[in-house]
């Protein structure tokens, strides 16, 4: 007998929703989790993948990969490739295996959550499919990252970030609870495939993937490539969704895109700008993270939001400026407050460098240079401590990254400013107009409390800079610090440098 | 009967503040009591950014609060000053300079 094709039963076994006749329908399917909200029960019907696929090709195809990218890493296990990257590029993997591992396994619940809770056949199935991805990406990072810890032990943070009260952690925590814990899957489908997972992968998995293969990461490359071919199956539940959404609540549609969008933002130009721009050696980087933005990204997002008759967010103007900004200031702060993190990050800042960042980012000396000319003449007076932080950065209350965005005055003079609002009797402060917009609009939903927060309720002990570093959980063998601070100080060395801390203090 | 304390009779009351300093990168926590003065106060900030980020300058620093210079021996409880409340602090620059 000839099997049947694909085709013709797949629509048999997938659409498996049936008529309750001992409980309602509210009983299966709760408001809470699924979040069908204005759009009538029965519109979610219509959901339908546009790439299909079956259970025993998906389970042919995720051995294939596998077994692929583990060929890769045992070949190179027994070569000395590792001993020859440079810390920076190091440093851009330690990050990511710390952001990522156990970002993936809150992907998996997420997952699950919509296998369980979609209101429809055919998205609870692909959404199985989904939480295997994700688990399996959960499991390969980690394994990929935890083979380094007996050469490093910064690679411990691959597996032991989101369980730490590090800044960088709760800041990730906060975005992804958001985005994939604690929301309805209607939303989740918006904001972790189609938002997420369509647009700001594509950036740390293909784009860094680029860059991994011209810093001599080969197993690197190779391991993120290999998650990069899952999400253009599993993100697909987004756009079913966004769909019928639009049709029946454009108004919630565009808000829930507007604000993943944002956050995610945010949390890539923390953990995707400085990797790009200032850890990768100079000679390797393929493009800057505003190109890869605007190539991977804006051009895309743009183009989906208009597909389903949705417009640019509210804040589009803002975010475009912020591409010449955030992840500078970020960088900045992560060099400045290096005890912090568990990676070594490299200033980067040579003459060389700062022409490429002068090439791609015109206004990068006039906002930055001035700040670093002062630290590289303490570093060239041999006045490492006045490089050290000795107070925390001011953490914004939503996205809990630190305050540090400069915008333009008329005058051309850039400033670092304000934004906060009172609400409940309390001042909140935020590092743009577009975290303000967010947590207003969010004002009675439960909110992490920021590292600032927890040090002024006295959580922290004692209060000062060790008991800070010791609350986030590092410890000296794993602090960062700069790798290499001759390399991006020596030619200014000799220079006259006045008004720096030594001179003040004498 | 007696009359309610003033506020310079209180014991100093730590005021947490959110500040930036001149044309420094980032807004940064910088703890203050109720007694600083604002010259201890541009003084509490300028230590941590001043010749560390931002090149030190010859001039006295004024702490700026909703808009307003406040004189430099005004307290931070006479200013009306609040925990979690944001100052900069500026150069007292000369005109034209």
């Amino acid at each position: 007998m000839a099997l049947l094709k694909r085709e013709e039963w797949q629509g048999f076994v997938r659409d498996v929703d049936w008529s309750y006749r001992y409980v309602d329908d509210e009983a299966v399917y709760p408001e809470w989790h699924s979040g069908t909200g204005k759009v009538p029960r029965e519109a979610w019907q219509a959901w339908e993948e546009s790439y299909k696929v079956s259970y025993p090709e998906y389970v042919a195809t995720q051995r294939e990969k596998e077994a692929a990218a583990y060929a890769v890493k045992a070949a190179l296990q027994r070569s000395a490739t590792w001993d020859g990257l440079t810390e920076g590029w190091k440093s851009a993997t330690k990050m990511h295996f710390g952001g990522v591992a156990l970002a993936e396994f809150t992907g998996v619940l997420a997952e699950l959550k919509m296998a369980r809770f979609g209101l429809a056949g055919a998205w609870r199935n692909m959404a199985v499919f989904g939480q295997l991805d994700e688990l399996r990406h959960a499991a390969i990072t980690t394994f990929f990252g935890h083979e380094f810890i007996a050469k490093d032990p910064q690679y411990d943070w691959t597996q032991k970030t989101f369980h730490t009260n590090n800044w960088v952690a709760i800041a990730l925590r906060n975005l992804f609870d958001a985005m994939m814990t604690a929301s309805n899957v209607v939303d989740i489908a918006l904001q972790l495939p189609l938002v997420f997972e369509t647009g700001f992968t594509n950036l740390q998995f293909v784009a860094l993937a680029a860059d991994a293969l011209a810093a001599g990461d080969v197993n690197f490359a190779n391991m993120i490539s290999s998650i990069q071919t899952d999400e253009a199956r599993h993100s697909q539940q987004g756009g079913p969704t966004l769909e019928i959404l639009v049709e029946h609540d454009p108004v919630r549609a565009q808000w829930v895109v507007d604000k993943a969008f944002w956050g995610s933002a945010r949390a890539l130009s923390a953990l995707t700008g400085p990797a790009m721009d200032y850890y990768t050696p100079l000679e390797h980087r393929k493009q800057s993270y505003r190109e890869f933005m605007e190539e991977w990204i804006i051009d895309q997002f743009v183009r989906t939001v208009e597909q389903y008759g949705l417009k640019k967010p509210w804040y589009w103007d803002e975010f475009l400026r912020g591409l010449d900004i955030w992840h500078h200031g970020l960088h900045m702060g992560l060099w400045f407050w290096r005890p912090t993190i568990w990676w070594r990050p490299m200033a980067a800042v040579s003459p060389d460098e700062r022409a490429w960042l002068v090439e791609k980012y015109p206004n990068w000396e006039k906002i930055y240079g001035d700040k670093w000319d002062v630290i590289i003449d303490n570093v060239n007076s041999n006045n490492i401590e006045a490089t050290l932080p000795e107070t925390l950065p001011w953490l914004c209350s939503t996205c809990h990254l630190p305050a540090c965005n400069a915008t333009q005055s008329r005058d051309g003079t850039w400033r670092v400013r304000d934004v906060q609002l009172t609400y409940d009797g309390r001042i909140y402060h935020f590092c743009t107009n577009g975290c303000r917009q967010i947590f207003w609009k969010d004002r009675d939903n439960v909110n992490h409390e920021t590292l600032i927060d927890r040090f002024l309720a006295g959580q922290i002990q004692p209060m000062d800079v060790g008991g800070i570093l010791g609350y986030m959980g590092l410890t000296p063998d794993v602090m960062g610090d700069d790798p290499d601070y001759e390399a991006w100080t020596k030619d200014y060395a000799g220079r006259p440098a006045e008004g720096i801390a030594s001179a003040v203090q004498s | 009967m007696t009359a309610e304390p003033g506020a310079e009779d209180l014991a100093p009351q730590l005021v947490p503040l959110n500040a930036i300093f001149a044309t420094d990168f980032v807004q940064i926590l910088v703890p203050v009591t109720t007694a600083n003065t604002m010259r201890e106060v541009a003084a509490a900030v300028a230590y941590h950014v001043e010749g560390k980020r931002v090149r030190a300058l010859p001039y006295d620093k004024v702490v700026i609060y909703h808009g307003e210079r406040l004189p430099a021996e005004m307290t931070v409880a006479a200013a009306g000053i609040k925990p979690l409340d944001h100052i900069t602090v500026e150069y007292d620059t000369p005109e034209g300079s």
